[in-house]
């Protein structure tokens, strides 16, 4: 995992354009405004349910590319179990609903909070040791977690899994007969997932995140305890997910254990962050939406016929990024956008 | 300078690694305000007696006392945060962040707003002289500025005692003087440093007093002029240098 040192440097964007105008028409006010417009717009855009799922389904991948870059991407503890996270928030939520009859608008809390106690452990035992052991910590657990539940069938349902009886338009339920109000849930989620990310990329948490993933000998002569740091990154990071899972399971109706905890989606989960670019706000956003498309294309294109031939492409395409764009695409993404910024009308702080 | 309260007091420190003893039954004591040089041969125990003190390395046996406080086994971190910061033999920069970044990482220690620690790091960089580089991926410094930027980051920690670990190392005679500059004007600005250094001209003239190691044990202590004259320092690592002078 060690990164070659390049003459330029991994920075979070400083605060551009704040030298503009007070209430200047600048690029980097309306091209962010036009985005988030185009967003809210977006499914009216669609021809048909079907598309409109495909992007709440690239949200859901915002919301667990995002929330595994908090602590894979900014300090480069590499997970590859976090589906532990969101099959627990999402088998919380199910079985509350259905035996208790708790509002998924409280599950969405207590998944993501039983899914921060659950990376409690990991965080304790893992993190006073450097190496591979987080890894592979993180393997196991979504795999044991993966086992108990079909273990346990009087409960999960085994391998079957659970189903949430489907009541009609029940927005306490979480229950829509239109898919567009969860693709507003789904892009408010996501949003916040982004919103946090910046929020924690500027606080002391996210500068020593940085600092353990270049070098954490050097962290930690710096005063800066990096077990501790790793510890609160994993719960928020845990928390997301699992606030990801609980989600996807009340907007699928359906969970299984091999769905919700297993290797592939723990493994398409870091690839939408790898993909986009870890360490930066925007990044897993980006590969969320690139692996989406992606994910589409190949199952239209294969159209069933070759079961598993997705994860072969999958394979070929993680090799193709860390070949050739190692920090993602994101890098390229931000030289377009500001290769557009500078050339609308209005850009130069609104000198004109 | 004698009276001076002890910084430092390290006692009966051993460490080995397999079948080597590194470090044996080691004690010296550093005293406020003063520079302490550390040396001896290649082997000879000294970074890893650093690795000891700071944390990185847990002795086997003996006690490490700073500042009136019992820190044997305590972590890296926490050493640093009760004032004792070191520098890598082998400088550790955070390669893809800048060099203000890298030395923000160290103010935050003090200052946990960002915005504020940015402010710190840019008054530490232009102490080392570093602040034309600021903007610049640690990584593609030059070795000499890596080391450079080393002591800005423990700097940054606001230290009361610094450990340099071989900061002249490969430094032409010019960068030597201008590094002793520096620690000769950090101890003026209050700061206990111990050099861990093999560029003799530069320990001889910064050093009030020097701890010689040999095969992880202090052979001699003293004043330059003692350490110099003392027939088991010649014969273990100066003799051949200092014999001809």
């Amino acid at each position: 995992m060690s990164r070659k040192p390049r003459a330029e440097s991994r920075e979070p964007r400083a605060a551009r354009g704040g030298a503009s105008v007070k209430g200047a028409l600048t690029p980097e006010r309306y091209v962010p405004a036009g985005i988030l417009v185009f967003l809210l717009v977006l499914p009216y855009l669609m021809p048909n349910p079907f598309y409109v799922h495909i992007i709440v389904m690239m949200a859901i991948f915002v919301v667990l590319g995002g929330a595994w870059n908090i602590l894979s991407g900014y300090a480069g503890q590499l997970s590859l179990g976090h589906a532990a996270f969101f099959g627990t928030g999402a088998y919380v939520s199910i079985l509350l609903v259905n035996a208790y009859g708790v509002s998924p608008w409280i599950t969405l809390w207590l998944g993501g909070l039983v899914a921060l106690v659950l990376s409690l452990p990991v965080g304790l035992i893992c993190f006073r040791l450097q190496g591979p052991y987080f890894t592979i910590a993180t393997i196991g657990l979504a795999e044991a977690l993966r086992l108990l539940v079909l273990h346990f069938r009087e409960i999960t349902n085994g391998a079957q899994g659970l189903t949430v009886p489907y009541k009609g338009n029940a927005p306490w339920l979480l229950q829509f007969d239109s898919k567009m109000p969860y693709y507003y849930i789904a892009l408010a989620m996501a949003i916040g997932v982004l919103l946090i990310t910046r929020r924690m990329e500027r606080s002391r948490l996210g500068h020593y995140l940085v600092a353990i993933g270049q070098n954490q000998d050097a962290a930690e002569a710096l005063g800066i305890d990096s077990a501790k740091a790793k510890r609160q990154a994993l719960m928020l990071s845990a928390f997301l997910s699992g606030m990801g899972g609980v989600f996807y399971a009340q907007y699928t109706y359906v969970i299984h254990p091999d769905g919700a905890f297993g290797l592939g989606l723990s493994i398409q989960i870091a690839m939408a962050a790898i993909v986009g670019g870890v360490g930066t706000i925007l990044g897993p956003a980006i590969g969320a939406v690139i692996m989406g498309l992606f994910t589409q294309s190949t199952q239209i294109i294969f159209a069933g016929q070759y079961p598993g031939l997705e994860l072969l492409v999958y394979g070929g395409l993680l090799v193709a990024v860390i070949l050739w764009r190692p920090r993602g695409v994101f890098p390229l993404f931000e030289r377009l956008y500001q290769g557009l910024v500078a050339r609308l009308p209005g850009a130069g702080g609104g000198r004109a | 300078m004698s009276q001076a309260r002890v910084l430092l007091d390290v006692e009966g420190l051993s460490k080995h690694f397999g079948g080597v003893q590194a470090v044996l039954d080691l004690s010296f004591q550093v005293r406020e305000g003063e520079i302490l040089g550390v040396i001896g041969p290649n082997g000879s125990g000294k970074t890893t007696t650093f690795h000891l003190i700071t944390g990185f390395h847990q002795p086997d046996r003996g006690r490490v006392q700073f500042d009136g406080r019992d820190i044997t086994g305590r972590s890296p971190h926490e050493v640093c945060a009760l004032g004792m910061c070191r520098t890598f033999q082998v400088a550790k920069p955070f390669p893809e962040i800048t060099v203000h970044r890298n030395v923000l990482m160290g103010a935050l220690l003090r200052c946990p707003d960002p915005t504020r620690a940015a402010v710190r790091a840019d008054e530490v960089l232009a102490r080392v002289g570093l602040e034309g580089r600021a903007a610049m991926a640690a990584g593609s410094l030059t070795t000499i500025d890596q080391r450079r930027l080393e002591v800005a980051r423990a700097l940054a920690t606001e230290p009361k005692l610094l450990l340099l670990d071989e900061t002249m190392a490969g430094l032409n005679p010019t960068e030597v003087d201008e590094a002793m500059r520096l620690i000769v004007r950090l101890r003026d600005q209050g700061l206990t440093v111990v050099v861990v250094e093999h560029v003799m001209r530069a320990v001889m003239s910064l050093s009030d007093r020097i701890v010689v190691l040999n095969q992880g044990a202090k052979i001699t202590e003293g004043s330059p002029q003692e350490v110099v004259a003392d027939p088991r320092v010649i014969q273990a690592y100066l003799g051949k240098e200092y014999d001809r002078a």
